[in-house]
């Protein structure tokens, strides 16, 4: 053997560059243009709120056009369809719908939604009567927040199964709205509603009214609270893995009463609207039954897992807005009621369905 | 100054009729590495627990420092610095890396609303610099998109970045690629170095032998065993897990003739 191909040998050229070279995350991370954006969709997907709002935007393009080509037929686009029906339908579901997303995504639901609306609604028209609208209004959202305490509390600490907890408080609660307010429908006064309660809760402003305003208002806010406040973190967090959140010192139920408080107050804000817009509110009439699972349902379909730790606000404001725009198609379109309960069905099916495809492929 | 970080005095756990640990006393020193062995059903995440303070123990004495602690749950155990990674359910599977990572411990203005943009950022500096980050692309990915050992990897990265006191590690190989372990085990070395004690539960006798500065065999609630590094061989610490009190003692009387 020659010295030339000894140190042939040993000067080999070892392959150590995959070994040493150190990649890191933020090296095949686009930053700008298309590139960024498709990278950045991809972290959108399966989440809840974009494929849904896909739907709603093609539907309401759909309705628009319709609404233009056919406006004898199809009257979407008539000021009274847009304020009359929309405008008053929507942001009190979409409100609703935020509330028992927010408690769904925190791993509990609240069956007695309808009853502690009937009741909230009751003690602001009560208490308008006596001290005057502001005290009503922090009267509703406070019997609100403590009606969804009380069925909190209940759930949280004796860890029965907010489905059994909240369907026997549902009868509790329809019964305390009896007990304070007889079988009588409560009743707001003409002197009353007119003036700065009509203006807040229910003016025609021409396309839209008071309750689009106070969707935006909430809507933004239960955002900022819910995506990128620590205590939404926090919400998700116990909602998907309790044990992971408690095992970092996250109390798990602390924050599950927090969120029944938080869908508590929403609740009571909706039933000042209902109360508004109606002028009344009957205990022991079945007005406000169908709510509880619409809102549960606008959830749903807005991407909220019913097992928690997942959904979105965007989602929920979507989900409440296809449910009440495939009511108000059907409706303008003259479809005989049982046609809308039964279209209304399936769109909550499907669109569970697509939910649950659509979380397969979250990144 | 002494130098015991945590020590555990006497403890029991009973859960109904059944005795999971009985009598268990051991301590963990401030800059040490200590391995806690056992085969299944010995006891060792029952103690894992009761260091944590997520379970309280039936009797026994817990304290800090040398300072007795007499309310062990899992806020005082957190104040007092002890993170543990549990084997199954350390991260929310529907929640981002990001956020697994600074979960109860958000980058926040004084209202509260968290800095998305500077946690992303340190989340991908955490995950580069501590774990082998194979095929994780972002740290805005869902953590159910990642593999068993790739989610292991961020529950480290999140233990490692906020040092603690004390770590606890349940089992954080069992899932491990080759790679992953070793960048894992010389991590744990760094970390003593730099003053942090942890705990390495573990059936990997391999794994722990190679880091641990001193081992506690359990065996059925007890503990059997409680050598450091120098006095003990992988071939002693392994006739310790499969065969208990009796097989160390055959095993030491056939090493001395």
């Amino acid at each position: 053997m020659t010295n030339e191909s000894k140190s042939q040998i040993i000067q080999a050229p070892a392959s150590t560059e995959s070994i040493t070279k150190i990649r890191r995350i933020s090296d095949n991370t686009p930053k700008k243009g298309l590139e960024a954006f498709k990278y950045n969709l991809q972290f959108v997907r399966g989440r809840g709120a974009f494929e849904i709002g896909i739907v709603l935007v093609v539907l309401i393009i759909g309705y628009v056009i319709a609404g233009l080509v056919i406006p004898n037929d199809f009257p979407f686009l008539d000021p009274n369809n847009l304020s009359g029906v929309i405008s008053q339908a929507v942001p009190v579901l979409a409100i609703l719908g935020i509330g028992a997303g927010i408690l769904m995504v925190a791993d509990e639901f609240d069956l007695s939604l309808g009853a502690s609306l009937t009741f909230n609604a009751i003690i602001f028209i009560q208490v308008d009567a006596k001290w005057g609208l502001f005290p009503a209004v922090l009267a509703a959202i406070a019997s609100g927040a403590i009606i969804a305490l009380v069925n909190g509390a209940i759930v949280v600490y004796t860890k029965i199964p907010s489905f059994i907890a909240t369907l026997g408080m549902s009868f509790f609660w329809a019964g305390a709205s009896i007990w304070e307010n007889g079988t009588e429908a409560a009743m707001i006064e003409d002197k009353n509603r007119n003036g700065a309660m009509e203006f807040l809760f229910a003016h025609d402003f021409g396309v839209f009214r008071s309750q689009l305003v106070w969707l935006i208002i909430v809507g933004v806010a239960a955002w900022f609270f819910l995506h990128r406040h620590r205590l939404g973190n926090h919400i998700y967090a116990v909602g998907g893995n309790a044990a992971a959140a408690q095992a970092i010192s996250i109390n798990p139920r602390k924050v599950k009463l927090m969120a029944f408080g938080i869908y508590g107050g929403l609740v009571g804000l909706a039933s000042i609207m209902i109360a508004v817009r109606t002028s009344s509110m009957q205990a022991g009439g079945g007005a406000t039954q169908d709510y509880t699972l619409f809102a549960i349902a606008a959830a749903v379909v807005g991407g909220t897992a019913l097992q928690g730790g997942r959904g979105s606000i965007i989602g929920m404001i979507c989900g409440a807005a296809l449910i009440e725009l495939i009511k108000n198609g059907l409706i303008l379109g003259q479809a005989p009621y049982f046609y809308i309960t039964v279209f209304v069905g399936i769109t909550i099916v499907i669109a569970s369905i697509f939910n649950k495809l659509m979380e397969g492929k979250a990144r | 100054m002494s130098n015991s970080l945590l020590r555990l005095e006497g403890i029991t756990k009973k859960y109904g009729p059944n005795t999971v640990l009985e009598n268990v006393s051991f301590e963990i020193g401030k800059n040490e590495v200590v391995g806690l062995l056992g085969d299944n059903g010995a006891g060792k995440s029952t103690l894992v627990k009761i260091m944590s303070g997520v379970v309280p123990a039936t009797s026994g004495e817990y304290f800090w420092d040398e300072k007795k602690v007499d309310s062990v749950n899992r806020e005082a155990t957190e104040h007092l610095g002890v993170e543990t990674i549990f084997q199954d359910s350390a991260l929310v599977p529907q929640m981002t890396i990001t956020r697994n990572i600074f979960m109860g411990r958000e980058i926040t203005n004084p209202l509260g609303i968290m800095k998305m943009k500077e946690m992303d950022r340190i989340a991908a500096d955490v995950l580069d610099s501590v774990v082998s980050i194979e095929g994780i692309k972002s740290p805005k990915q869902l953590v159910q998109s990642l593999s068993g050992g790739q989610a292991q990897a961020v529950a480290i990265a999140r233990a490692v970045h906020f040092k603690r006191s004390l770590l606890i590690l349940d089992e954080p190989t069992s899932a491990l690629a080759v790679r992953a372990t070793e960048a894992l085990l010389d991590y744990l070395r760094q970390l003593k170095a730099e003053g942090v004690s942890s705990v390495l539960v573990t059936h990997n006798l391999h794994h722990a032998y190679k880091v641990c500065d001193r081992h506690i065999v359990m065996n059925h609630g007890r503990k059997i065993l409680d050598v450091r590094k120098e006095d003990t061989s992988v071939e002693e610490l392994t006739a310790a897990v499969v065969g208990g009190a009796e097989a160390v003692k055959a095993f030491r009387e056939a090493q001395a003739k």
